[in-house]
């Protein structure tokens, strides 16, 4: 590696991160969208012939399999289920733990028991 | 009440008896050596009551009322109004009460020496602050935001990653005028990051570049600025709600703010598990420095998109997000002690930060309608949704939800302006990895 030996102007050293710094920028995330643009679908394609043998062309492999189905639909579906889901509560018994028990005999009803076992 | 009221009177005598008391034991010795007689006992009680007094006067003066100066009431009053803010106006309140609750403790004024306050070594919120040092707590807070964030819009339209890059033009115009301002370089770029809009990254790169410690070659050290610029950086996050609204309507027409836009398509979980891996890859090795940060954001991803480890990333995204958010949040606040942070210094960040904050919402909305020049019918973006481009995630994406709704009650942009919002996370990060590589 060489190292550019002491540049004494602050501003010009400046003017190379600005630009050189921008257009890293602008390229890391072209190349993550062009990626994700063009070599997801290789991936996706190759993990299917992997996975299932079957022979097919890129093009006919399509990341956006469903059009109609949007974020929106799923929006809209969710939604609903939460709904439903929430109201279900509406529905139930109030009690949850007491429940009435009856017993044919029991030490509290008992006169033998009483006089038995005194307290 | 009561009880606390007799607890405070005995507290308090005990401490202005102490004085006397310890006075007394001193003088016992003299005692012994001098003989009694009761003039001396009449002048000994004299004694104890001057020494009593001195006690009361030294008590005083360790008190915050003798040793407060203004800077320490201006900011304490600053501190106060960071709490109004976020209860008034809930601005950022997560983020603005800790913050201000932490200015609050940072300002009473104590008497050096007995390792009370946040730069004092030994002290609990130097150990505390010693996350924000050494740039501990922002990857962290990193992992929580990577598994809140769903990456699917961005999957869905990749090419509104580049809005996220255009907002960083931002970092680097402020880096040029913080070198015009006369500060030096490593300075500059932890200056200019706050056009970022990143709290956790403009901590991490002030905690590399400008802490006070790194020798620079000229055989000066350089300042210490985290405090400022966290603080900055995080008070202009919480008035992304004011700074943007106004340069939205200035810069963007009223026929392109009622663009719809198509609902971005349905995105399969296999995408978005390849997603966090493939930019984590990618991403570091273009800037390896970012490696703390976008590391742990798509290791934060990856938890929530794997559907196997949905308990980490439950932890990540609650529990381990709030406690170092709040660890962060009250020693960042505690960090502003004013003999150190009101300086010029301190006022050119918060006037750089604000014009970077502008500069970085006009890069991303004059990018957005350059592409729309590009772009043809269906697939036009609407302008607004590159002033999400600033990372202040999600508050931005808010502001342009709220902002498109008023043009057209009828189009939503939340989900579309989540894309460039959470791509200028990515980006901000990138650009903190370069001005590290290139500074650092």
């Amino acid at each position: 590696m060489t190292h550019i030996p002491l540049i004494t102007d602050q501003i010009s050293e400046g003017y190379v991160i600005l630009i050189s710094g921008l257009l890293i920028v602008f390229g890391a995330l072209l190349t993550l969208s062009l990626f994700f643009k063009f070599g997801l679908p290789i991936i996706l394609y190759i993990y299917k012939v992997i996975t299932k043998r079957k022979d097919k062309k890129i093009s006919e492999i399509k990341v956006d399999a469903d059009e109609e189905f949007t974020g929106e639909i799923a929006g809209a579906i969710s939604a609903a289920i939460h709904l439903y889901l929430n109201e279900q509560h509406d529905h139930e018994s109030a009690i949850l733990t007491i429940k009435q028990v009856k017993k044919p005999y029991s030490p509290w009803s008992s006169k033998i028991y009483g006089t038995q076992h005194r307290l | 009440m009561k009880k606390v009221l007799l607890i405070f009177s005995v507290l308090s005598l005990l401490i202005f008896i102490r004085p006397a008391l310890g006075l007394n034991s001193n003088n016992n010795n003299d005692n012994i050596t001098s003989s009694v007689s009761v003039d001396q006992v009449n002048q000994e009680e004299e004694i104890s009551y001057n020494g009593a007094f001195e006690g009361i006067k030294q008590f005083y003066n360790y008190t915050g009322f003798a040793n407060a100066t203004l800077g320490n009431i201006i900011m304490i009053f600053i501190g106060i109004i960071f709490i109004y803010l976020g209860i008034k106006f809930d601005y950022e309140p997560l983020l603005l009460i800790p913050i201000g609750a932490g200015v609050i403790i940072g300002n009473i004024p104590f008497v050096a020496g007995n390792q009370t306050g946040i730069y004092e070594t030994g002290s609990v919120l130097n150990y505390l602050y010693f996350g924000v040092v050494k740039g501990i707590y922002p990857p962290l807070i990193f992992l929580g935001i990577g598994a809140m964030t769903d990456f699917s819009s961005l999957i869905a339209n990749p090419k509104l990653m580049l809005l996220g890059a255009a907002a960083q033009i931002g970092v680097f115009a402020t880096f040029l005028g913080a070198l015009y301002l006369g500060f030096n370089l490593p300075e500059a770029g932890a200056i200019g990051i706050i056009g970022g809009a990143d709290g956790p990254t403009a901590i991490f790169l002030s905690s590399k570049l400008a802490n006070g410690v790194n020798i620079l070659a000229d055989g000066t050290t350089v300042k210490n600025l985290i405090g400022p610029i966290a603080i900055a950086a995080y008070s202009y996050m919480a008035l992304v709600p004011v700074i943007q609204p106004p340069l939205m309507r200035f810069l963007i027409s009223k026929e392109d703010r009622k663009i719809k836009m198509k609902p971005p398509r349905a995105v399969s979980q296999k995408e978005k598990m390849i997603f966090p891996i493939v930019a984590l890859i990618l991403t570091t090795f273009i800037s390896p420095s970012s490696l703390p940060l976008l590391g742990m954001l798509f290791f934060g991803n990856l938890l929530k998109e794997s559907g196997r480890t949905e308990r980490l990333a439950d932890t990540a995204r609650t529990k381990l997000i709030d406690i170092v958010t709040i660890l962060l949040g009250v020693t960042v606040g505690a960090s502003t002690q004013a003999d150190i942070f009101i300086t010029k210094d301190s006022m050119l960040i918060f006037a750089l930060g604000a014009i970077s904050f502008v500069i970085a919402t006009c890069g991303g909305l004059l990018f957005a309608k350059l592409m729309n020049l590009f772009l043809k019918g269906d697939n036009k973006i609407n302008p607004l949704i590159g002033a999400a481009g600033v990372s202040a995630v999600p508050d931005s994406a808010r502001v342009v939800h709220t902002e498109g709704l008023k043009s057209d009650p009828s189009n939503y942009l939340l989900m579309h302006a989540m894309a460039p919002n959470v791509s200028g996370v990515i980006g901000s990060a990138i650009a903190a990895g370069i001005i590290l590589s290139f500074l650092g």
